[in-house]
């Protein structure tokens, strides 16, 4: 092994007794090779103590210290005090991630029929300083400072600061909380500051029209003495109507009833696909009068195959009206129990994942992880993880019999908190898994362990959740931290145009 | 025993400090995030009780460097990894030439940051995956489906690549 290669394989811890007698006599022999072991050990020591690189990766990984703190052993020699202040830098130091950052200053809260010049904004979005372009349709923006601005296309608006703005052009109107005070919005000749109110502003052809409708403001003109604007007074040419504040939560509201039911006659056309295995769509009961039954709603009725939420609590899902269970706490899943063996299937479900805080983060497990059972669940890097085992009998213990299958990340900070359609399809004779996210394939691979033809079983399993540990013994937490609307289990694979119809119809926007 | 609580005070906020200056120290001594975390410890214990004779006048961290060498050698004879550890020759012939390098190491560092940011995506996510999330070579192995000798060779490589860039961004500056 050349000198390089030694230094590496120190740090990495792979080496062996006799290669460090080599790297030694290196270091002894060489002040080059000194200096080269010292740049990559003082190298390697930043990146075990600083590791964060921009990779658009999720932020704030959990990191888990390998060996029990060790300073307790030193107390008796430390007067108490000193001994807390001493820990309290020496332990929480495992090397906290530098915090995520963002240099947002607005966000886009809700849309109707938006279209953007940047067609990639979606609701949601956090917006950074720069000109939004919106050249139909209603888009609200809503401040960090607490100012919110309606804005109606067609439209030009530059966002300048969690404080400030400027309507170049379209109809705007603006909420100013008290906490927000002193919110300035530019327009055409003047700039007018808010001492806690709602204003409406048209600017058409460079000019500018101002109606206050509560509270004051104070409209600062070219070449004029600042003038105080209260409830009722105008400024401008008013001819044109302003913007009315009830059209777009009206209209968002009847849009999202309209998806929402557009939703369910294409959901009671596809429950009696005959290639369903099982279908939850988290519908509450009020009348279960243990409030736990989560439905299979194939036709016709399986009624084995029905659901038992434990733990989890009901909560709105894509639509208002539409139910979802949440699952926060360890313990919260929904129990199932699936009968038959088959040769392939699909799993998809919609998913809102506030966090992915744990190793894994389940979707669907079996119980255990017995030969021809599937496990879907989010791995730590936000990927999606489909496995799969056949373990042959007699089989060595170290033999690997474990198919993994990874996406790439999917889940990001920017598309947690949001509702997402995820999907798996797996068919036991090809070996091919391929995994979609939103419609899109994020994934596709066939593990080099696979063997065909072994038959697929479900048996117990779960929905968000691995369980049931065997008595008296702890189980990993690996419960999803977010809340699901939709599961469908299918005994064959879906193809591409297929899986992109599912998130078609049941897309919340 | 220091007595008063301000010099307590004044000697976390100097290890808060320089801690990580002092982690980079040990660990080129004795290249194991354990073992090197263990001795960090233990030298910051060994400041605490010692600290009353520290001049204030004059630099910390050389004052610090040779509590934590003497760390070191305390931790080598007790250890029982012998085979693995640095020769007390070879390490004294490392702490001295780190003494000159210093200033060239920190200056280093402060370029690495940006040849980060200029890794492949594939390469930061080796980078994540073993630096930020601290994950076994096993689990790397199915993650990234390498044998094993593949994935500590894709490390050897990687880090090989930092270490150039920051060796050219050196030179490019006039600095090397």
């Amino acid at each position: 092994m050349n000198l390089k290669s030694l230094i590496h394989a120190q740090l990495d811890g792979q080496i062996t007794p006799q290669q460090h007698g080599q790297l030694e006599e290196f270091l002894r022999a060489d002040w080059q090779a000194r200096r080269l072991y010292l740049e990559l050990a003082d190298q390697h020591a930043r990146l075990l103590q600083q590791p964060q690189i921009g990779t658009g990766r999720l932020p704030n990984p959990t990191l888990e210290s390998a060996k029990p703190p060790k300073w307790q052993k030193f107390i008796p020699a430390l007067a108490t005090a000193a001994a807390v202040a001493v820990a309290f830098f020496l332990w929480p130091r495992q090397s906290p991630p530098a915090e995520a950052t963002s240099n947002g200053v607005a966000m886009l809260s809700q849309t109707l029929d938006a279209e953007f010049a940047q067609n990639t904004l979606r609701s949601g979005d956090t917006i950074t300083p720069g000109t939004i372009k919106l050249a139909q349709g209603l888009a609200q923006l809503e401040f960090f400072s607490g100012a919110t601005v309606l804005v109606e296309g067609s439209a030009e608006i530059e966002i300048i600061s969690t404080w400030e703005a400027r309507c170049i052009s379209g109809r705007v109107r603006v909420h100013v909380p008290p906490a927000a005070k002193g919110f300035l919005m530019h327009a055409p000749g003047m700039k007018l500051e808010d001492l806690g109110t709602e204003f409406a502003l048209n600017v058409q052809n460079e000019t500018s029209a101002v109606r206050v409708f509560e509270g004051e403001i104070i409209a600062h003109s070219k070449d004029k003495a600042p003038a105080s604007l209260t409830e009722g007074m105008t400024l401008g040419d008013t001819t044109d109507s302003f913007l009315p504040i009830s059209e777009l939560q009206g209209l968002v509201k009847q849009r999202e009833a309209q998806r929402f039911a557009d939703w369910q006659t294409w959901s009671q056309a596809t429950r009696k696909d005959p290639r369903l295995i099982a279908y939850y769509t988290f519908k509450h009961w009020p009348d279960d009068r243990w409030d736990r039954l989560v439905n299979n709603f194939t036709e016709p009725k399986h009624k084995n195959r029905a659901g038992g939420a434990v733990g989890a609590r009901w909560t709105e899902g894509r639509w208002p009206g539409k139910e979802a269970l949440e699952f926060k706490r360890p313990g919260d899943r929904v129990r199932l129990n699936i009968d038959g063996t088959y040769s392939a299937i699909t799993l998809a479900c919609w998913v809102k994942v506030d966090s992915v805080d744990k190793k894994y983060n389940s979707l669907l497990l079996t119980d255990g992880y017995e030969n021809g059972e599937p496990h879907w669940q989010i791995y730590e890097d936000g990927s999606l993880m489909f496995s799969i085992i056949y373990r042959p009998e007699n089989a060595a213990k170290s033999a690997k019999y474990n198919q993994m299958y990874y996406s790439k990340p999917v889940f990001t900070s920017d598309s947690l908190g949001r509702w997402h359609h995820l999907a798996v399809t797996y068919d036991n004779m090809s070996g091919e898994v391929i995994q979609y996210c939103d419609g899109s394939e994020v994934g596709r691979a066939i593990s080099s362990l696979h063997v065909p033809g072994h038959k697929i079983t479900f048996g117990p399993c779960e929905i968000a959740n691995w369980g049931l540990p065997t008595q008296g013994h702890e189980f990993p937490i690996r419960n999803l931290n977010g809340a699901i609307d939709e599961f469908a289990i299918y005994g064959s694979v879906l193809g591409p145009t297929e899986v992109l119809a599912l998130f078609q119809a049941g897309k919340p926007e | 025993m220091p007595e008063s609580s301000t010099s307590t005070e004044n000697l976390i906020l100097l290890l808060t400090q320089h801690q990580e200056q002092l982690f980079r120290y040990i660990f080129s001594l004795v290249p194991c995030e354990a073992d090197a975390k263990d001795i960090l410890q233990e030298t910051s214990v060994a400041l605490f009780r010692k600290f009353d004779q520290y001049d204030t006048t004059r630099p910390f961290l050389p004052w610090a460097y040779r509590f934590a060498y003497l760390q070191v050698q305390k931790h080598r004879e007790k250890s029982t990894r012998l085979p693995l550890l640095f020769s007390e020759d070879v390490m004294d012939l490392l702490a001295n030439e780190r003494a000159h390098i210093e200033p060239q190491l920190d200056e280093r560092l402060r370029l690495l940051d940006a040849c980060l940011g200029k890794l492949t995506p594939k390469d930061k996510e080796l980078v994540t995956g073993r630096y930020a999330l601290r994950q076994s070579a096993e689990e790397m192995m199915r993650r990234f489906d390498l044998s094993r000798r593949t994935l500590f060779r894709n490390l050897e490589l990687l880090r090989q690549r930092l270490h150039e860039c920051v060796s050219k961004q050196l030179e490019s500056e006039g600095l090397a």
